[in-house]
């Protein structure tokens, strides 16, 4: 059941117990975590957190607690399938859940005693209710009692009461089946698109500030979780405007405590502030060059793989008046008078060259006299050390370093972060880049697909379900910008990567085709189980997103084909 | 040249200054001792002969194997009064229960001295605070709250805690738990105060 106060029924139940927390592994849920540490650290509520990474660590992690915990909270995890039915939880269990995936499974919604979730009802649910699907069995009961009732009567009006009761039981059975195809229908139409709601941190910060223990530092991770939901492309433009306004109050809610003039705050002090900010990926922490040639937006827009669009980027420079010793320097160092007018200068030039949002709104975080950091330079360092692909490093080695760089007291993680970033960055343009450039990506009628071959340098990097996806989604807006072709434009994507080696394993990914007005959903997570079924092939449908699955590699040309047909 | 064997057993406790036991130098005192000895022998009979042959040159010598004996004795005291020092730091620091690996450097004498030491501590506390006594190795600095955040770091079972609920330390989890429990498994090395 949906929860309509989020304070009297989920804090105060849970203040005075001890609690078991099960994170998934992405950014927007490690910031939801922060918060609520935070917030247990406040009322001493005890604790225990275990990260998760797909349904079957999910599993585990519960059989493990089941014994000790009675209250457990799922965060980015747990809403889209039958949660009582998959862990077969005792009774006095409760589950309270917070997670962006949608849709939500039915059965959660309707369950009034053990699942409680921490999702606002207007979220853009469209749940059908609940005489669609759930349909009481005290009909067939009372069908058998006339019968029986009418068998003790007299043979005369016996007959006649058999006629009636089989009249109306055959009634009866044509509506049932009515109703089922219906229920059949509501259901797929309900469950067919997979797509996120509001972030999970921002639901936690509003919960914070409910309790009036919101900080600068929950403000700030519930920004990060907020960016992070933009930079992977989960939510619409419009969602992301209408959250970021949100944000923006409680920014200048607490930055107007810190106006006087008397008191200013030392350089220490943590302050965040909205900025129009471009869209070039960590430009201030790397070179304005780099980070030009690395951004999705504007590698795409000048088409950098090409010959062509190298020369355009090199007028672009010259037209802003940027000499190119000064561009290809660190950014701190870069000459005081070019920094000054930087976003104004590049926003005019960008207009000029058909990038009309080079510009977006975002925060940023400033304290002590170097840190300066967007909330998606955050987003990208956390995510890069969430899917470090290190050797000897577990899952759960990279949550917690990933989940100590959010902490501010942790900044030379969150510098190797940055870093990790830069080299991701780089790497997903290459292979973008030779992607485009060898016709690696093939249209199978209903949708375009590539395959990153085993040899691909950086290979091992999109092992992983985030890159993978990032990669996803700059290759397709790549091949969108490349191909003349207007039927493929409007064509998803799917890709498909080796992920494990050793077991013969691929991870394939599929996104919706990319368009200006996308509504971001997804139809591949049901294509995919139906397209396994029918072929038997051998699949492991893992991850909490449900479009994202692991593939034996010998499977995969039958898979592919049983998609064709599905979709065509 | 005489007193350099003391020295050594006093240089070896000097390159663990952070307060380690190295392993008890049975060999270097032995030899200490025995290099005492044969002043002594050397000076009893050099005195004996000064005395009944009234051979006044012999004095220095000696007065020589004298201070010589003397160093080599404050040496050899100072060795085994520091190795106490830092046995009495440990009680404090690992608990009552030494890890093996500490009890191989400890000689007999030290770890009946240890257990000594361990009683009168025991008895001290038991008569603070009432009828409960008064654990006062725990806390050593003032805390600052109740309850702490502690990350695990190996897979170290089931932790059970005062009100009788059960804690699985599983690698990698977290945990927010009151401050006395967890003061021995950090100490241990099982579990890291996470500070944010």
């Amino acid at each position: 059941m949906f929860i309509s106060d989020i304070r009297k029924e989920f804090y105060e139940v849970v203040a005075n117990q001890r609690v078991a927390l099960l994170v998934s592994s992405d950014i927007d849920a490690l910031c939801a975590c922060k918060i609520l540490q935070a917030l247990f650290h406040c009322d001493q509520v005890q604790y225990t957190l275990v990260p998760v990474t797909g349904w079957q660590d999910l599993g585990t992690a519960f059989l493990e607690h089941k014994e000790q915990f009675r209250y457990f909270v799922l965060i980015n995890c747990g809403a889209n399938v039958d949660l009582l039915e998959m862990l077969q939880p005792d009774d006095d269990s409760i589950f309270f859940i917070c997670d962006t995936h949608r849709p939500v499974d039915v059965v959660n919604v309707y369950n009034d005693t053990q699942i409680k979730l921490l999702i606002k009802q207007d979220d853009d649910l469209g749940v059908p209710s609940y005489d669609d699907i759930f349909r009481d069995e005290e009909d067939e009961g009372d069908d058998s009692g006339n019968e029986s009732d009418g068998g003790s009567e007299p043979s005369g009006k016996r007959r006649r009461f058999d006629e009636g009761a089989v009249e109306r039981r055959i009634e009866r059975q044509r509506e049932r089946r009515e109703w089922e195809a219906r229920r059949r229908e509501i259901l797929f139409d309900y469950e067919q698109y997979e797509y996120h709601g509001t972030s999970a941190a921002m639901m936690f910060f509003e919960l914070a500030w409910v309790l009036t223990k919101d900080t600068k530092d929950m403000l700030w991770w519930a920004i990060i979780g907020l960016t992070d939901q933009w930079v992977h492309d989960k939510i619409t433009h419009m969602k992301y405007v209408t959250d970021i306004a949100t944000m923006q109050r409680h920014v200048s809610r607490h930055n107007h405590r810190n106006e006087d003039e008397e008191n200013s705050l030392s350089i220490d002090c943590m302050r965040i502030s909205f900025e129009y900010d471009l869209r070039l990926t960590l430009y201030q922490h790397w070179t304005l060059y780099e980070s030009i040639c690395n951004s999705c937006y504007t590698s795409c827009s000048f088409k950098l793989w090409t010959l062509n669009g190298q020369k355009k980027l090199q007028e672009f420079l010259a037209d802003m008046g940027l000499p190119l010793k000064q561009v290809r320097q660190k950014f701190n160092s870069m000459d005081m008078t070019i920094k000054e007018n930087l976003r104004d200068v590049i926003e005019e030039s960008s207009n000029k060259y058909g990038m009309k949002d080079i510009r977006i709104q975002t925060f940023g975080v400033h304290f002590g006299f170097k840190n300066r950091f967007l909330a998606s330079d955050m987003v990208h360092a956390t995510a890069a050390l969430l899917e470090s692909t290190e050797k000897d490093e577990s899952d759960s080695d990279n949550f917690i370093k990933a989940l100590d760089s959010l902490s501010r007291s942790n900044l030379d993680r969150l510098h190797s972060g940055i870093e990790l970033a830069k080299k991701k960055l780089i790497a997903i343009q290459q292979t973008v880049a030779s992607c485009i450039c060898t016709n690696l990506i093939l249209s199978q009628g209903p949708f375009l697909y590539c395959y990153l071959m085993e040899g691909t340098p950086d290979v091992k990097l999109f092992s992983k379900p985030m890159a993978l996806t990032l990669l996803c989604k700059y290759l397709l807006k790549a091949f969108v910008h490349s191909t003349r072709n207007k039927r493929c434009k409007l064509l998803p994507l799917i890709m498909a990567a080796p992920k494990d080696v050793e077991k013969g394993t691929v991870i394939v990914v599929g996104i919706p085709p990319e368009s200006e007005t996308s509504d971001k959903k997804n139809f591949f997570g049901r294509a995919f189980e139906k397209a396994s079924e029918s072929t038997s092939s051998r699949t492991l449908h893992d991850n909490f997103d449900t479009s994202i699955i692991e593939l034996k590699t010998e499977d995969r040309s039958k898979f592919l084909d049983a998609l064709i047909t599905l979709l065509s | 040249m005489f007193c350099e064997k003391a020295i050594e057993l006093i240089r070896e406790l000097q390159r663990m200054s952070d307060g380690q036991l190295p392993a008890f130098n049975e060999d270097g005192l032995r030899q200490v001792l025995q290099e005492m000895e044969a002043l002594y022998e050397q000076n009893q009979s050099d005195v004996n002969e000064a005395k009944s042959e009234g051979r006044a040159e012999l004095i220095p010598s000696i007065k020589l194997r004298h201070c010589c004996l003397l160093r080599n004795q404050r040496c050899v005291t100072a060795y085994l009064y520091d190795r106490l020092l830092r046995i009495r730091a440990l009680r404090w620091e690992y608990g009552s229960v030494l890890p093996p690996n500490i009890r191989f450097h400890m000689c007999a004498e030290e770890l009946q001295w240890f257990g000594q030491y361990k009683k009168s501590l025991a008895s001290f506390m038991r008569s603070l605070g009432g009828e409960e006594g008064l654990d006062i190795t725990q806390d050593m600095k003032p805390p600052k709250s109740l309850y702490i955040e502690v990350r695990c770091l190996k897979d170290h079972g089931e932790f059970e805690i005062d009100d009788g609920t059960v804690i699985l330390l599983k690698k990698n989890s977290q945990h927010f738990l009151p401050r006395w429990k967890c003061e021995q498994l950090i100490r241990q090395g099982v579990l890291e105060h996470v500070v944010s």
